[in-house]
């Protein structure tokens, strides 16, 4: 049985390989956290513009939408920083053969594959992400106890685990079909959702978006943990959503290992 | 047949072998038009106008810019022209008789025709979902003001493309400057809110760059929200930035192949 520690020191050798590498290409580096930097900006125009013509949207003020867009943004930016690439390069990988790499490592497959690369860049914009939700919770004069900030930190942890789960099961199906092109942009039309008020959603939309898909729980509960306080129910349907969305990618995942062929030569 | 009348044919045809892209991309298509119908549909609860305009008239915006951006928008050729670039597979061009920009714009047209049908297609299927949120006007002179400023759209969104592509020339890797460019060009081209509800000074401001004509400047003139004096003043603005990209493309073509070693075999 492999440690704990022994994952944590191949996680820290890749951290610094990663970080090492990010900073030998300065101006790219710059560029990249330029870009998320910008697409924050995008959002936040987009908000001010809607908000300059309407008091509320779903009965959400301004300075809540943007704790709601930051919240979301947050999330996306943790999942970028830590685990997009080694996700995204999967499915390159089983396609190309390359996977056998990962395969002859010392631990998990879905660790070892996901975990491989840390994007300095999305972790430069947390920070980002971070100060826009610290900005909006000050205009909404809220001063959340060290209980409700550790909560919403645990919650916006759940929220990654559940984006993870379904980028590795998106990803996974590159064990079974050729192509998972368009998987990136299907993930981002997805989380697109999450910057939405729940209350914004009604009918065949609450069943899909809300129930179905965990796209907006992610990022509404963590953001009503910090505007309301504790909700038992947003927190316990989080935890489930999170149980069970990685549950099921670890299953798909692993259903689809089976599969692998080795395509090197 | 012209030499760029075979490559049109030639485009057509490559361009009808990924279907499946063009299927995909409607399909998110379809998933922002849903977007956009949850959030302005919240935003227009309880207000019968937004900026003068009703919820119909704004979804109806939405709609025909994301069907202008099948038609006339550039998806990736900037990356293929650098593609083409970095290669080295420029360098058959350079042998022959073949100006590179007529060529590219013959695929790029050649592309459009086809995107432009799967745009149409998915428009025909989401419209029993949104009858009655769209709102034409039945003026025949947008129509005919509508159909130049497309036109030149196609032009100023292929030049700007195209000069990202030649990016290549200079650095090694430009999806960084390409992402960085669409985050401007979406939000100052009218995709994510309606151009019109910004503030009037900005509004006058982005009149005057090419960005405004990428997207927004067609969709007003079919979708109702300009008038006839508005669409041929912008109309020759438009033709003015068409102009200047064209030969700035030109130019940076020029300096570009200064930078070009064409080495392999």
């Amino acid at each position: 049985m492999i440690s704990l520690s022994h994952y944590l020191r191949i996680w820290l050798a890749s951290a610094r390989y990663s970080l090492v590498r990010a900073t030998m290409f300065r101006a790219d580096l710059f560029i990249w956290t330029s870009v998320e930097l910008l697409w924050i900006s995008v959002n936040v125009v987009m908000i001010s513009v809607i908000y300059s013509h309407t008091p509320s949207v779903a009965g959400w003020s301004m300075y809540e939408m943007l704790l709601l867009v930051g919240t979301s943004m947050l999330i996306q930016r943790f999942l970028m920083a830590f685990f997009w690439s080694g996700i995204f390069e999967m499915g390159r990988n089983v396609r190309s053969g390359l996977f056998d790499f990962i395969l002859a490592q010392p631990g998990d497959p879905l660790f070892m594959a996901s975990t491989r690369k840390l994007e300095l860049d999305g972790l430069l914009n947390t920070v980002v992400a971070g100060a826009l939700i610290v900005y909006s919770a000050g205009r909404l004069h809220l001063h959340p106890g060290l209980g409700d900030i550790g909560l919403y930190a645990c919650m916006v942890a759940c929220g990654v685990v559940i984006h993870y789960s379904a980028l590795v099961m998106a990803m996974s199906l590159s064990f079974w079909i050729t192509s998972s092109q368009g998987v990136e942009g299907s993930y981002f039309t997805l989380m697109e959702f999450s910057r939405l008020p729940r209350e914004a959603f009604h009918g065949i939309a609450t069943v899909v978006f809300v129930w179905a898909l965990p796209v907006v729980v992610v990022s509404n509960a963590p953001a009503r943990e910090i505007l309301h306080g504790f909700e038992p129910m947003w927190a316990l349907g989080l935890c489930a959503a999170t149980a069970a969305w990685f549950a099921l990618a670890v299953t798909f995942f692993r259903c689809g290992l089976r599969r692998y062929t080795s395509a090197s030569s | 047949m012209t030499k760029y009348g075979q490559a049109f044919v030639v485009g057509l045809q490559s361009n009808l072998v990924y279907r499946w892209n063009f299927a995909v991309r409607s399909l998110f298509w379809f998933c922002h038009l849903i977007l956009i119908f949850i959030l302005w549909g919240a935003a227009y609860s309880g207000n019968a106008s937004i900026g003068g305009y009703s919820f119909a008239q704004t979804l109806t915006y939405f709609a025909v810019i994301f069907v202008l951006q099948f038609f006339v928008g550039a998806f990736n050729e900037d990356y293929q022209i650098s593609e083409d670039i970095r290669n080295g597979l420029i360098n058959q061009f350079l042998l022959k008789p073949i100006n590179y920009f007529a060529y590219r714009l013959s695929v790029f047209a050649a592309a459009r025709v086809v995107s432009g049908a799967f745009g149409l297609l998915a428009l025909v299927v989401a419209l029993p979902l949104f009858r009655g949120y769209i709102d034409l006007p039945h003026d025949a002179w947008r129509v005919a003001v509508g159909v130049p400023a497309m036109l030149m759209t196609g032009i100023i969104q292929f030049s700007i493309a195209y000069i990202f592509g030649l990016l290549a020339f200079w650095f090694l890797e430009i999806q960084g400057f390409v992402v960085l460019s669409m985050s401007v060009e979406m939000l100052l081209g009218g995709q994510i809110v309606p151009l019109d509800l910004l503030p009037g000074a900005v509004f006058n401001v982005v009149r005057f760059t090419p960005f405004f004509y990428q997207a927004y400047f067609p969709a007003a003139i079919l979708t109702g929200r300009k008038g006839l004096d508005f669409a041929l003043q912008g109309l020759a603005i438009q033709a003015v930035w068409a102009i200047i990209l064209v030969f700035l493309a030109e130019a940076v073509w020029r300096r570009g192949l200064r930078h070009h070693t064409a080495a392999g075999g």
